[in-house]
């Protein structure tokens, strides 16, 4: 019974008080607002950056400089390695062209045979791998040039000289699928390993019985002259890149990339619990302050409660419950006056980012933090108050006037 | 100062049984103490306690109303009357009467906030009304704190006080002596078995002050409750019958030491 009628009178205090409570309310707001905007800032920056370099597996790629002799062995060794998500190996550059044609259109489109294998970053977001030596993924740029769409019918040829003489070997090709635009940007054909090593075979004047192309017979172990290989994330990146050189490998990453953004990330999130540690400091001591003002200014009210025989527990609540109402409705317009910073903001620099790209966002989780800080320092501050008005005597504001 | 004097009744039940009770206070090196060697007030009573600001008559009333503990008590009782429903079931005993003194001694504030709660009403000089709440929230207060429901008690004092047309106003838009009413009202409105007031009309005009006054004892009297009204003007109760404390003030001869004694 009391507690609920503490709660109710404690309440009605507060909003008969409106223009008081409007000031505490003003007053954390004025702190709080501010602080959610710079984080917004700091989240939205340097958070989409961020994402950026986690969405775009080209910037988890390590990628051999010149050409080197990579055995099967190796690259299994190195996919066993955790920070390693995905490797496959490449085959010679001159050897890894090829010559596609399509019913849709008259002429023949030369592209980059690109070796892929199970779980390529590349084809990750539409889920299909190349199959055999006839199943082959386009690049969207290929696949505009070919007019083609998945399950079309394509015809693949490339061209030798054996013996003295030019050749031409065909091989019949299936578009399993299209990938994604920002997987290749120029035309290319994602096929097995084994096709693209058929395809260099036949280059090479070996014979590929699969495709019944006719040759010499390859006795000697195949070596890869280079490898396409992803980290497991942007922060993976560094290490490899350091790893691979100590293994004598000259690789190119975005590790320098990447470290600017990390390095951005640790500055502005230490400037930022700075800022917002001094403001949460200032604004605790603020509202303590106040709230204990606020308690000696009402002694009499409270004595008289104290009077009627509210407890000494009950007493404490008083300022409890009115600094709740202030951190709910100073959080509540804080976020407001977030909201609109981070709409003008977003308007303002709406023309250098991309699309959906945002400046100044929050997630829900971050007004929530928000709001657990914001009533956290609150309660805290009132107990301060509600100890100084558990210690009203009864008798000290009967009689003042 | 003793002229007014009545004799304690002998027969009835004593709401209140004091002996030997001191508070000491000290203020900037000069000593004041009430001393009370023996108090005694039944049940019904209408008291009186008369004398310039200073001489410790809110000392008093704040130790009958459990606010503030004396600084040593030879013995202390307060025997609540047995209100509402009850009241016909049960006779009061001469043994039930209720040992404040042990409460002190233990610190059982609470306790005794309990029995404050219940038992006794208070009118403050200054009214103290809450000032969020409505008059007729002001003088239910002490109901609902005890769960009391609302019977129309609020209303028909406030009908008796003359403010029932202020009910749903709050105490801002009152002047001072309509306040003064609100709090009277709020002081009995849960049936109390005392009520303390102190001076209750000091910052009332005199015409007012004298009919605040008497309506006020109308309906002590006409509730059966017991009163303890001080006051440092006797002329205008001096009419209403009250039963005035003799008290005497004296200094020390070096001056350090202001003793009042109470008594009656």
């Amino acid at each position: 019974m009391r507690p609920l009628k503490t709660f109710r009178l404690a309440t009605r205090d507060y909003f008969h008080e409106w223009q008081m409570s409007g000031c505490f309310v003003l007053a954390l707001a004025s702190v709080l607002g501010p602080m959610l905007v710079l984080f917004g800032l700091k989240f939205g920056i340097v958070g989409g950056m961020i994402d950026q370099l986690i969405e775009d597996p080209r910037n988890r790629e390590i990628m051999p400089i010149g050409s080197g002799k990579f055995s099967k062995e190796w690259m299994e060794e190195m996919e066993k390695r955790s920070d390693v998500e995905f490797i496959v190996p490449r085959t010679r550059s001159i050897a890894a062209t090829v010559e596609v044609s399509s019913e849709n259109i008259p002429n023949i489109v030369s592209m980059e045979v690109v070796p892929s294998d199970e779980g390529d970053p590349l084809l990750d977001d539409i889920g299909v791998t190349p199959l055999g030596l006839d199943g082959v993924v386009l690049s969207q740029s290929a696949a505009a040039k070919l007019k083609v769409k998945p399950g079309d019918k394509l015809d693949g040829s490339l061209v030798r000289r054996f013996n003295g003489q030019r050749e031409r070997a065909h091989m019949p090709l299936k578009v399993l699928d299209v990938a994604s635009p920002k997987a290749f940007p120029r035309a290319a054909i994602f096929t097995s390993v084994k096709l693209a090593e058929a395809l260099e075979d036949y280059r090479d004047g070996h014979a590929v019985p699969l495709l019944g192309w006719e040759g010499n017979i390859s006795m000697k172990s195949r070596s890869y002259p280079g490898f396409r290989l992803y980290a497991t994330s942007i922060y993976d990146v560094v290490e490899l890149h350091e790893g691979m050189q100590d293994l004598g490998v000259e690789v190119r990453t975005r590790a320098s990339d990447i470290q600017l953004v990390q390095r951005m990330d640790r500055n502005l999130t230490m400037v930022y619990w700075a800022i917002a540690f001094i403001g949460l400091i200032g604004f605790s001591l603020s509202l303590g302050a106040s709230l204990w003002a606020n308690v000696e200014r009402k002694s009499k009210q409270l004595s008289v409660l104290r009077l009627v025989g509210f407890r000494t527990g009950d007493i404490m609540w008083f300022p409890m419950i009115q600094s709740l109402y202030t951190a709910l409705f100073g959080w509540a317009l804080a976020v407001a006056i977030f909201q609109a910073a981070a709409v003008a903001i977003n308007d303002m620099l709406q023309s250098q980012m991309e699309v959906g790209q945002h400046v100044c966002k929050l997630e829900m989780e971050h007004y929530l933090i928000a709001l657990g800080l914001t009533v956290g320092s609150s309660v805290l501050a009132a107990a301060l108050a509600g100890l100084r008005s558990a210690r009203i005597e009864p008798s000290e504001g009967l009689r003042d006037i | 100062m003793t002229e007014n004097e009545n004799i304690p009744p002998q027969s009835g039940t004593l709401i209140y049984h004091l002996r030997d009770v001191i508070k000491t206070r000290e203020s900037e090196g000069v000593a004041f103490r009430l001393n009370v060697p023996s108090l005694q007030i039944a049940q019904g009573e209408k008291i009186a306690l008369i004398g310039e600001s200073g001489c410790g008559k809110s000392t008093l009333l704040d130790m009958l109303s459990f606010i503030l503990q004396p600084s040593s008590v030879g013995s202390f009782r307060f025997r609540p009357q047995n209100s509402g429903v009850d009241s016909n079931k049960k006779k009061p005993k001469s043994d039930d009467a209720i040992d404040i003194k042990r409460y002190w001694d233990k610190n059982k504030q609470n306790t005794l906030g309990d029995l404050r709660r219940r038992h006794i009403g208070y009118v403050m000089q200054t009214g103290g009304l809450l000032p969020y709440l409505s008059v007729r929230d002001n003088i239910n207060l002490s109901r609902s704190v005890l769960g009391m429901d609302d019977d129309g008690t609020a209303e028909r004092l406030a009908k008796e006080l003359g403010i029932h047309h202020h009910l749903n106003k709050l105490p801002e838009d009152l002047s001072t002596g309509e306040r003064q009413r609100v709090a009277i009202g709020r002081a009995l409105a849960h049936t109390p078995s005392i009520v303390i007031a102190d001076e209750p009309t000091a910052s009332v005009d005199p015409f007012a002050a004298e009919k605040i006054m008497s309506i006020f004892l109308e309906l002590v009297e006409e509730m059966h409750i017991t009163v303890i009204v001080a006051s440092h003007a006797w002329q205008h109760i001096k009419r209403l019958e009250l039963r005035r404390l003799s008290h005497h003030t004296q200094r020390s001869e070096d001056g350090a030491v202001t003793e009042t004694v109470v008594s009656g």
